[in-house]
């Protein structure tokens, strides 16, 4: 008899087994890609000075890498503007003439939109956890996120009308990098989110305000005191109440939004520990009760649960600002004149790269008339060498 | 919910690939990002390409099994063992599809590798070869599929004991789909594989997608013909797991009767055969109906619903409770179809005959040109020798 509850079911995603890290785990990751990258540019230079110079004239060369740090920075600057991406793909102008007679809820739009853009930006983040912004630049790789974001959550739109929407961009531009893009993210294109689980506590929060949970609860939700962000104390009426809940809802959706997208919640902790922590973060007292009233009648797990809680809405608290300022701006002008320093010379051109790779895998796909021709032609050196030719 | 978050963080705070071994489902060994980044430091090389690398090597590639528009199908084995068995799904990227990977593609990698099921085809690994193709490695499944032995009427004799293991197992498979949130949208007999041991697998998840949110419209291009329910020919565009039980009903009447039970030429014709076979879809069995895009009126030869004699008539080998099961899985109205956590509660499991063990089955062979075919084709694609019930093209830009 299998028996399978929620846990059983998250402990089988590709999220839990491929994208979970303890603290350690991530940094060391992030310090060893780091190092790895930097070592590239160094050897990469100094093969292309030593072209140039004739052979071995030049014995080392210095340069001044980004450290991880940067490296964060950077990449999570790219993450808002993949954000900014997808909303703009999403809401054309024409916005009303285009997508309201399919889906009469604007509301809905944006909650669909949502999910491509939350999963564009945690390929970006899965992406730099084994590569470094010198080897690919997270500009170009953002754009493919997004693209191949929007095929993986049932949001395409044509690569045509993607790349219209985009300033000096052509479709070899967004499609060179998707290879490396879905390598590094090492084939798994499943990414699970809070935001449903968050509608779902919403609407059970609201079915016990509304006494459908019964009167006992009821009562005790609306003697909840003052929060942060409640002022009022105990709820005077049914109305209140509710009025309290869709205010906590409302916050702690925009965190899902944002905070929970730019930090490392999702490498630390699950879906549901997210939402529960961005409601958290929106009204204490009531996430609390929420919690409490969830569990078995003496039980020390709300307390453990609490904790967990409280170490994840840490994190959120801590998150980079979805809109930079002057400062944070200035630095990563800094960061970004740095890079340009430290690229590795050799994969900056993805899309001839990735042109060549196709090359010397003996398939081209450029002209129709010359599929059937080299079809034949792949299958003969196939039988020669199944996996291609020797590395 | 009172107890997943509090479980998962503990589990979660030394993540180990041996955690996942307490599960009672298919594991598959994981290596870590660390341990890769450990060995590219060696080597001074991409550890994403290192990952690959490892994979592909773990995996030798035999002889073609078959050759489809969608991918080419290799026979393969372990390198370490070449007694164990793979079959090697490449799949042809870059060929009409021009905006890079495909969408059958995405779709079927996405949910094979989140769904570790007995009777769903376990998805061992992928990897990409030089030329950037992806592969993926496939359980091997040399016992050809469900199709092939109910079309063999005069060579493979069953009764209702192995229908209804048949029937339990493919039960099971959308069951967990279905748990997961992922609608399958293609289930027939020729995607319903059968394991060395008689276990049915179901495969091909080209089509599949997970549940979606309120609001959102999807495609109802979907689901091989013959299988398709008839909100989906009536155009409806919110939908739910009830598309696949409708298909399971199919299937299991398929079984009975060895043959398609509805066969439609055209989706016109199908829903015709609906009325005929199942009945009438109209306001008074079905509320709403009327008022979907592509309802049609079919007042003329209206025989409402068919009554539960006509179903023992035809059904009758699966005896009374089992007629009860497939009339409430070909319910009409989808809101009144049993969900597939019903047909598992079902009190036709527990009732003779008991289900016939799966290693007693009866086999066919099938072997390993088979899987080839099976395993090429696209969602939603028949072979060749059945060129009549091609589905329509599938319009995978629709939401």
């Amino acid at each position: 008899m299998i028996l399978l509850n929620e846990d059983d079911i998250y402990r089988s995603s590709t999220q839990y087994k491929f994208w979970s890290f303890t603290l350690d785990s991530l940094s060391s990751l992030r310090n060893t890609t780091n190092t790895l990258a930097a070592n590239g540019v160094r050897e990469a230079v100094l093969q292309q000075k030593q072209k140039s110079a004739g052979v071995g004239n030049i014995e080392d060369v210095t340069i001044d890498c980004l450290t991880v740090e940067e490296e964060q920075k950077l990449v999570g600057f790219y993450c808002v503007k993949a954000m900014q991406l997808a909303d703009f793909c999403d809401f054309p102008t024409n916005v009303k003439v285009r997508l309201v007679p399919s889906c009469p809820f604007a509301y809905q739009i944006a909650d669909v939109s949502r999910a491509a853009q939350a999963t564009a930006v945690q390929y970006l983040k899965r992406f730099y956890l084994s590569n470094s912004p010198m080897t690919y630049h997270p500009k170009e790789i953002m754009r493919s996120a997004v693209f191949l974001s929007t095929k993986t959550e049932n949001h395409y739109t044509s690569l045509r009308s993607f790349v219209a929407k985009l300033p000096k961009t052509t479709a070899d531009d967004i499609l060179a990098p998707e290879f490396l893009l879905t390598q590094g993210l090492r084939f798994t294109f499943d990414v699970r989110h809070p935001h449903r689980a968050l509608e779902g506590g919403f609407m059970e929060c609201l079915a016990i305000a509304r006494g459908q949970r019964g009167e006992l609860l009821k009562n005790t939700m609306m003697r909840i005191g003052s929060s942060e962000h409640w002022k009022k104390g105990a709820a005077k009426d049914t109305d209140q109440l509710v009025a309290r809940i869709q205010g906590a809802h409302g916050r702690a959706k925009d965190t899902l939004k944002t905070s929970a997208l730019l930090t490392d919640v999702y490498f630390h902790y699950t879906p549901s520990q997210i939402w529960l922590s961005a409601f958290l973060l929106a009204d204490q007292p009531l996430t609390e009760f929420f919690v409490e009233s969830a569990m078995p009648a003496n039980s020390d797990m709300k307390q453990r649960l609490v904790n967990v809680l409280r170490g994840c809405a840490k994190m959120l608290s801590a998150s980079l600002s979805a809109d930079p300022g002057d400062a944070e701006m200035k630095e990563l002008m800094e960061i970004d004149k740095k890079l340009y320093k430290c690229r590795n010379p050799e994969k900056i051109d993805l899309v001839s790269m990735n042109k060549a790779a196709k090359r010397e895998g003996g398939q081209e796909g450029e002209l129709d008339e010359k599929v059937i021709k080299k079809r034949k032609l792949e299958r003969e050196q196939k039988a020669d060498d199944v996996f291609g030719p020797p590395i | 919910m009172a107890v997943s978050p509090m479980i998962t963080y503990e589990q979660q705070s030394d993540p180990s690939p041996s955690d996942t071994k307490q599960l009672p489902l298919r594991t598959t060994s994981v290596s870590s990002l660390q341990d890769a980044a450990i060995a590219a430091t060696q080597q001074a090389q991409d550890f994403a390409e290192r990952l690959n690398e490892e994979t592909r090597s773990k995996y030798v590639k035999d002889k073609k099994l078959g050759e489809g528009t969608y991918a080419i199908v290799y026979l393969g084995h372990l390198s370490r063992d070449p007694s164990s068995l793979v079959a090697i799904k490449k799949i042809k990227i870059n060929t009409e599809f021009r905006d890079g990977l495909s969408m059958d593609a995405i779709r079927e990698v996405k949910y094979l590798q989140e769904l570790s099921h007995p009777n769903i085809i376990a998805l061992d690994a992928v990897f990409s070869s030089k030329n950037q193709n992806l592969n993926l490695v496939l359980e091997y499944l040399p016992l050809g599929d469900l199709e092939m032995l109910i079309r063999d009427t005069n060579g493979i004799q069953y009764g209702t004991a192995e229908v209804k293991a048949w029937m339990g197992m493919l039960g099971r498979a959308v069951w967990f789909c279905h748990e997961n949130f992922v609608l399958h949208r293609d289930i027939k007999p020729n995607n319903l594989l059968i394991g060395a041991d008689g276990e049915v697998k179901l495969a091909d998840f080209g089509l599949a997608r997970s549940f979606s949110d309120p609001y959102r419209p999807m495609t109802c291009q979907v689901i091989t013909r013959w299988y398709r329910p008839p909100e989906l020919l009536m155009g409806a565009r919110f939908y739910s797991g009830a598309v696949d039980v409708w298909s399971v009903g199919m299937v299991f009447a398929e079984l009975i009767l060895r043959s398609p039970f509805v066969p439609g030429s055209t989706d016109v014709h199908q829903l015709e055969m609906i009325c005929e076979g199942v009945g009438t879809p109209a306001e008074t069995n079905w509320p709403g109906v009327t008022s979907l895009p592509g309802y049609v009126s079919f007042d003329k030869r209206s025989l409402g619903a068919r009554d539960r004699n006509y179903f023992v008539s035809r059904f009758g080998t699966a005896g009374p409770i089992g007629v009860d099961l497939l009339m409430s899985m070909l319910a009409l109205d989808p809101r009144k179809r049993c969900t597939a956590r019903q047909v598992l509660e079902h009190k036709w499991w527990s009732v003779e005959p008991q289900p016939t063990d799966k290693q007693d089955l009866p086999k066919k062979g099938g072997g390993m040109e088979k899987m080839g075919e099976d395993l090429k084709r696209r969602g939603g694609e028949v072979d060749d020798s059945r060129s009549e019930r091609v589905a329509r093209k599938l319009d995978f830009g629709a939401r």
